[in-house]
C-alpha cells in the first residue's frame, strides 16, 4: 500500500503514547500486532464473534477486529500485555486463570482475561456475591474451544473475590 | 500380553509417587496469560511476503483458464501461481487404502475443482491486504458441472464422477463378519432396528491454520513454522513432495491455538506456500481466515449408523448387523474407510455380543474433505447405547436393565470383543452400577411423569463409553493403513543437573510441558520445575508419531518415563561407583542420590552430571560419557479407557430449546498423571459433544454452497449453553502400559454426544416423539413434537 492511503494516528497503548501511520483500512488488531508487535491480541474470526481479539478502549471492552486503527486515534488502549504489573507479577484475573486451569491452548485467553477484567470492573466490588448464572451470561460473548468453560467460571469467581478483598483493603487494583 | 509382567517390573515406581498423580499447575500458563505465547502468526521474518488464495465459487467445475494478468499488475503483488504451474515442480499426495483405489491430490487442482472453496491459485504479495486485492483480480473461466451432494445417491446412474480417476463415487463398500450372524438372527425372538445420523461438523480451533515457510538459500533448506500435531510425519511428506531430502526440511510447531485433529495433514495451502517460498527464495506467511476455516479446511462426522439387533424376549442380545455410511467429501487426506471402520469395530461398545457383521459405505462427494475431528467415531457410543435402549423399549423392559444384563464387567476381562479387540481393566458395568447407585432413577422417573403432565419434558441419558486411546504399531499393520503407533523420547541431564526432555508428541493445549516434566521428574527424583520439555521441532525432538487420538499419555508420556528410568539406572550406576555402595541401596531424592540406609551418604545429581560430561575418566569402567538416553516405545495393539456419563435435560416445548440441567462424568483413565489436566480434557470434550448434539452444523445448499460460513451461522457452544461439568475418577491401572496409564481425551466427546442425545430422546419419548438426527436444534425438536402430536390426533 502506498503512503498516500495512510493517515497519522496517535493513541495511548498500555500507558505509552504511540504515533503511527496506517492505511485507512487497517484493522486495530493488525495495527497492534504488526505495527506495535503486541502479538498477545489474537485474531480468531475477524467477524466479531469469538472475542479472542478483545482489548480495552477507554476502559471498555472492544473487538479489535471490528475496529479500524484510525478509529482508535486519540483513545486509550489496553491490551493483554498491559495487564500484568511492570514487575512481571500477574493481575489477579491472570493468576486466577492459571490457578483454576482455566486455559489450555491459551489462544482465547487474552480475550477472556481482558473481558473478565472489564466485567468485574464494571460490576464493581460492592455488587455482592457473583452467581454462576451471572458469570455465564456476561462472559458468553467469548468462545473457548478447549476448556468447556467450567474452570473459566471458577477463575472468574476466584478473581472476583480477590479483587473484592483487595478493594476492601484499599489496595490498588 | 506375554510381556505384561515384564512391563510392570520395568515401570515399578522407584519411590513413593511424588509427581505422577499431582495436579501440578501448568508451566506454560505464565506466557499465555500474559499474551507472551508464540503462535505461528506472531512470527515475523525479514523480507516476509504474504499469501492469499483464489477459491472456487462452484461445488464442481472445470477450470478452463486462469488469467492472472491484472493481479500481477497490481503494485505489491509479487507472484500468482496456479495448480498447473505447481505441478511442474511438486508431486501430488497419494492416499492409499488397502483393497481400494488410491486417491491423488495435487498441490492445487489443475483441471477441475471439487467443492466450493477449493483453492485454485495463490497470490503472493507484500502484505495480506494487497494479496487479497490480488485475489479479487484473478479471473477464472469455469465450466460448471452438476454437483454430487447426497452420499446415499452418490453412485446412482448418471451421477458425474467427483474424482475422475476413481471407478465410482462409492469409494469403499466392504463387509466384515464375526461369529455366526445368520444363526444368531435365526434364533432371535425378534429383530429390533434403530438409526442414528450425525451432521457435518468442523473443528474450529480458535487459532486457524497458519504457516510461515522460510527458505534458507544458503543452506538450501526449508523451515516450516506451523501447527503440526504430527510434525515429523508432516516433514517426511513435505520433503518428498518438494523433492527435498528429509534432512533439508525442518518443521517447527510453535504454540498452537487448538488442534482437535485438524492440524494433522499437510494441507494444500501450507504446501503451496512452502513451494512458493522455495521458488521465490523469500519467507511467506499464510494465515487462514475464518471463512476459509469453515469452508475449506477439513470437515468431519456426517455419518450414519443403521442397526438390526437379534434379541431374545428376556433382553439377551444374540447378534447385530450394522450398515454404516460416511460422506467423505471431495479429497482423501486420510484413507476414506479409516474413520467409519473405527465406528464398525467399536460399535458393540460395552456389551457382550458374539455375532456381529458390519458393512461400511464411503462416498466421495462435492464437499469439503473429511478429517479427524476429536473423537472421529463420536457417533458410536450414541448408536450403541441408543440401540440398547430401543431393544428395551420394544421388549417392554427397563433399558438400563437390558444394558446392565449385557454389559462387560471387570470379572469378564480380559475380554475379546467380536472384532478381536482385547478389553482389560475397564470398569464398564462397575461405573454404570455406581452411577445408578448415586442417581435415583426411580425418583427421576416419577418427577419426569409428573412434569410431563404439566407439559414439561425432562430427559435422562446415561452413556457407557469405551474409548480407544492408544494404537500400537501392530494395530496399523492389521488395519492395512500406513503408519505406526510407537513413540520416541530423549531425556538428558545436562552438565549442571538441569533436565531436558524431547519427544515426538506435539502440544496443542494439553499441558505436556508440565505433565511430561512430572513423569520425568518422578523417574529421576527431580522436580518438574527442573525439567524442560521441548516438543514440535523436528531438528530437536526425536522422530515420533505425534499427537492424535488420545495417545499422548500412554505413548508419549510412557516413553518419556521409560527413557528417564533408563537414565536413572545410569545415574545410580555412576553414584554406586563414586560412593562405593551397591546401586540397589541408592535412590534419588530432590536431585540428590542418597543411601537408603544412611541418609548422610549422598551425592548431588549435578555432581554426577559434571563428572559424566567433564570428568568421564572418573566414571565406572566401560560407562560412556554423558547423561542422555533415547528410547522408543511401541504400545500394545490397542489401549482403552472408559467412562460413564450422565446428563439430565429439560426441553422447552414452546421453543424446542434444550437445557442441560445436570452433567456428570465418572472417568476411568487408569493412572492419572495430572488430574487437573485430565479434568480439563473431560470438560472440553464434553463441551464439544454438547455442541455436536445441540448446535453445530455445516449446511450445504442444493447447489453445494456452504451456507454456514461464519461463526454467526456455525454455532459454537458458549458459556451459557455448556453447564458445569462434574468429574470423578476411578483409576484402574492398565496392566500392559508404563505405570498403568491409559490416556483419554476423546471419550468425553463420545460420552457427551451419547448422553445428551439419549437425554433429549428420553424427554421426547414422554410424548411419543422421536428424533434420530443431530443436531437436535429447536426447529428439529419442535418438528418432532409436532409430528408426534399429529400422529396422536390422527
Amino acid at each position: 500500500m502506498t503512503s498516500a492511503d495512510s493517515r497519522k494516528v496517535e493513541m495511548v497503548v498500555n500507558g505509552e503514547t504511540v504515533v503511527g501511520s496506517v492505511p485507512d483500512r487497517k484493522l486495530l488488531c493488525d495495527f497492534l500486532r504488526e505495527d506495535l508487535s503486541l502479538t498477545g491480541t489474537h485474531v480468531g474470526c475477524e467477524q466479531g464473534v469469538c472475542g479472542a481479539c478483545t482489548v480495552l478502549v477507554d476502559g471498555r471492552p472492544a473487538r479489535s477486529c471490528l475496529m479500524l486503527a484510525v478509529q482508535a486515534h486519540g483513545r486509550t488502549i489496553t491490551t493483554i500485555e498491559g495487564v500484568s504489573r511492570p514487575d512481571g507479577s500477574l493481575h489477579p484475573v491472570q493468576r486466577a486463570f492459571h490457578e483454576q486451569h482455566a486455559l489450555q491452548c491459551g489462544f482465547c485467553t487474552p480475550g477472556f482475561v481482558i473481558s473478565t477484567i472489564a466485567y468485574l470492573d464494571e460490576r464493581g466490588p460492592d455488587a455482592g456475591p457473583l452467581s454462576e448464572d451471572e458469570v455465564r451470561e456476561h462472559l458468553s460473548g467469548s468462545v473457548c474451544r478447549c476448556t468447556g468453560y467450567t474452570n473459566i467460571v471458577r477463575a472468574v469467581h476466584q478473581a472476583a473475590s480477590e479483587l473484592g478483598a483487595l478493594q476492601a483493603e484499599g489496595g490498588e487494583l | 500380553m506375554s510381556n505384561s509382567a515384564n512391563m510392570e517390573a520395568r515401570t515399578a515406581t522407584p519411590e513413593e509417587p511424588k509427581f505422577i498423580g499431582q495436579s501440578t499447575p501448568r508451566k506454560e500458563d505464565r506466557r499465555f496469560v500474559r499474551g507472551k505465547g508464540c503462535f505461528t502468526d506472531d512470527m515475523v521474518f525479514p523480507g516476509m511476503l504474504h499469501a492469499a488464495f483464489v477459491r472456487s465459487p462452484h461445488a464442481h467445475a472445470r477450470i478452463k483458464s486462469i488469467d492472472a494478468e491484472a493481479a500481477l499488475k497490481l503494485p505489491g503483488v509479487i507472484a500468482v501461481v496456479t495448480g498447473r504451474e505447481l505441478a511442474e515442480f511438486t508431486t501430488p499426495f497419494v492416499c492409499r487404502q488397502e483393497g481400494a483405489p488410491p486417491m491423488e491430490m495435487d498441490a492445487l487442482p489443475v483441471d477441475k475443482v471439487r467443492f466450493a472453496g477449493d483453492p485454485v491459485a495463490c497470490v503472493v504479495a507484500v502484505d495480506r491486504y494487497v494479496a487479497e486485492d490480488g485475489v479479487d483480480l484473478v479471473e477464472v473461466d469455469w465450466e460448471v458441472l452438476p454437483p454430487v451432494l447426497d452420499m446415499y445417491h452418490a453412485a446412482d446412474a448418471g451421477m458425474p464422477l467427483v474424482d475422475e480417476k476413481l471407478p465410482s463415487n462409492m469409494h469403499t463398500h466392504e463387509t466384515r463378519r464375526y461369529g455366526d450372524v445368520e444363526a444368531a438372527f435365526a434364533k432371535a425372538d425378534r429383530v429390533v432396528t434403530a438409526k442414528f445420523r450425525t451432521q457435518r461438523l468442523t473443528h474450529v480451533p480458535i487459532e486457524t491454520r497458519s504457516v510461515v515457510a522460510v527458505w534458507d538459500d544458503g543452506r538450501e533448506e526449508l523451515t516450516y513454522y506451523g501447527a503440526a500435531q504430527t510434525a515429523h510425519i508432516l516433514r517426511t511428506t513435505l520433503a518428498s513432495r518438494l523433492g527435498l531430502s528429509e534432512n533439508k526440511v525442518r518443521v517447527i510447531s510453535p504454540d498452537v491455538g487448538g488442534g482437535f485433529g485438524l492440524k494433522l495433514p499437510l494441507f494444500r495451502e501450507e504446501f503451496t506456500v512452502s513451494a512458493m517460498s522455495m521458488r521465490l527464495k523469500r519467507p511467506i506467511k499464510w494465515v487462514e481466515d475464518r471463512l476459509e476455516n469453515l469452508t475449506a479446511s477439513n470437515h468431519a462426522r456426517d455419518d450414519a449408523v443403521s442397526v438390526e439387533v437379534a434379541v431374545l424376549n428376556d433382553g439377551t442380545i444374540l447378534g447385530v448387523r450394522a450398515d454404516l455410511w460416511a460422506d467423505f467429501g471431495a479429497y482423501a487426506f486420510y484413507p476414506p474407510s479409516y474413520i467409519i471402520h473405527v465406528v464398525g469395530w467399536l460399535l458393540l461398545g460395552a456389551y457382550k455380543i458374539d455375532h456381529y457383521e458390519y458393512t461400511i459405505n464411503v462416498a466421495i462427494t462435492n464437499k469439503c474433505p473429511a478429517g479427524t475431528l476429536r473423537a472421529p467415531m463420536a457417533i458410536v457410543t450414541w448408536a450403541t447405547d441408543g440401540m440398547m435402549h430401543r431393544v428395551g423399549e420394544e421388549l417392554g423392559l427397563d433399558p438400563f436393565e437390558v444394558r446392565r444384563k449385557n454389559m462387560i464387567a471387570l470379572d469378564d476381562q480380559p475380554y475379546q470383543s467380536a472384532p478381536g479387540y482385547l478389553y482389560e481393566a475397564l470398569t464398564l458395568r462397575e461405573g454404570f452400577d455406581q452411577t445408578l447407585a448415586e442417581f435415583d432413577v426411580k425418583a427421576f422417573r416419577d418427577e419426569q411423569a409428573r412434569a410431563a403432565e404439566k407439559g414439561r419434558l425432562l430427559g435422562l441419558g446415561i452413556a457407557s463409553v469405551v474409548e480407544p486411546t492408544t494404537y500400537g504399531s501392530a494395530w496399523y499393520k492389521a488395519s492395512g493403513d500406513d503408519g505406526s503407533g510407537h513413540e520416541a523420547a530423549t531425556v538428558k541431564i545436562e552438565p549442571t543437573g538441569t533436565i531436558n526432555v524431547m519427544a515426538g508428541i506435539v502440544a496443542t493445549g494439553q499441558g505436556y510441558e508440565t505433565s511430561v516434566a512430572q513423569v520425568v521428574a518422578e523417574a529421576l527424583g527431580s522436580d518438574p520445575a527442573n525439567v524442560d520439555v521441548r516438543l514440535g521441532d523436528t531438528h530437536i525432538a526425536p522422530y515420533g508419531m505425534g499427537s492424535r487420538g488420545s495417545r499422548g499419555a500412554a505413548a508419549g508420556h510412557g516413553v518419556a518415563y521409560l527413557a528417564a528410568m533408563e537414565l536413572r539406572e545410569k545415574v545410580l550406576k555412576i553414584a554406586a561407583h563414586l560412593l562405593q555402595r551397591p546401586a540397589e541401596s541408592l535412590r534419588i531424592v530432590k536431585d540428590t542420590v542418597v543411601a537408603t540406609d544412611n541418609p548422610t551418604v549422598s551425592l548431588p545429581v549435578s555432581e554426577i552430571a559434571r563428572i559424566a560430561y567433564n570428568d568421564p575418566t572418573s566414571l565406572p569402567e566401560g560407562t560412556p560419557p554423558g547423561l542422555e538416553v533415547h528410547s522408543t516405545y511401541d504400545p500394545p495393539f490397542m489401549t482403552f479407557s472408559n467412562a460413564t456419563h450422565l446428563c439430565r435435560v429439560e426441553i422447552d416445548a414452546e421453543t424446542g430449546g434444550v437445557e442441560i440441567m445436570k452433567y456428570q462424568v465418572l472417568e476411568d483413565a487408569g493412572t492419572l498423571i495430572n488430574p487437573m489436566i485430565v479434568d480439563g480434557q473431560v470438560h472440553g470434550g464434553v463441551a464439544l459433544g454438547i455442541g455436536q448434539v445441540l448446535l453445530e452444523e455445516i449446511h450445504y445448499d442444493e447447489q453445494g454452497m456452504n451456507v454456514s460460513a461464519t461463526l454467526a451461522d456455525y454455532l459454537l457452544p458458549t458459556m451459557d449453553t455448556v453447564p458445569r461439568i462434574e468429574v470423578t475418577h476411578v483409576e484402574t491401572r492398565n496392566p500392559n502400559t508404563p505405570n498403568g496409564i491409559k490416556g483419554m481425551a476423546e471419550g468425553p466427546v463420545q460420552g457427551a454426544v451419547a448422553s445428551v442425545a439419549l437425554a433429549v430422546q428420553d424427554a421426547l419419548a414422554q410424548v411419543g416423539a422421536r428424533l434420530d438426527q443431530l443436531p437436535m436444534t429447536p426447529s428439529r425438536v419442535l418438528a418432532a413434537l409436532r409430528a408426534a402430536h399429529s400422529h396422536a390426533n390422527s
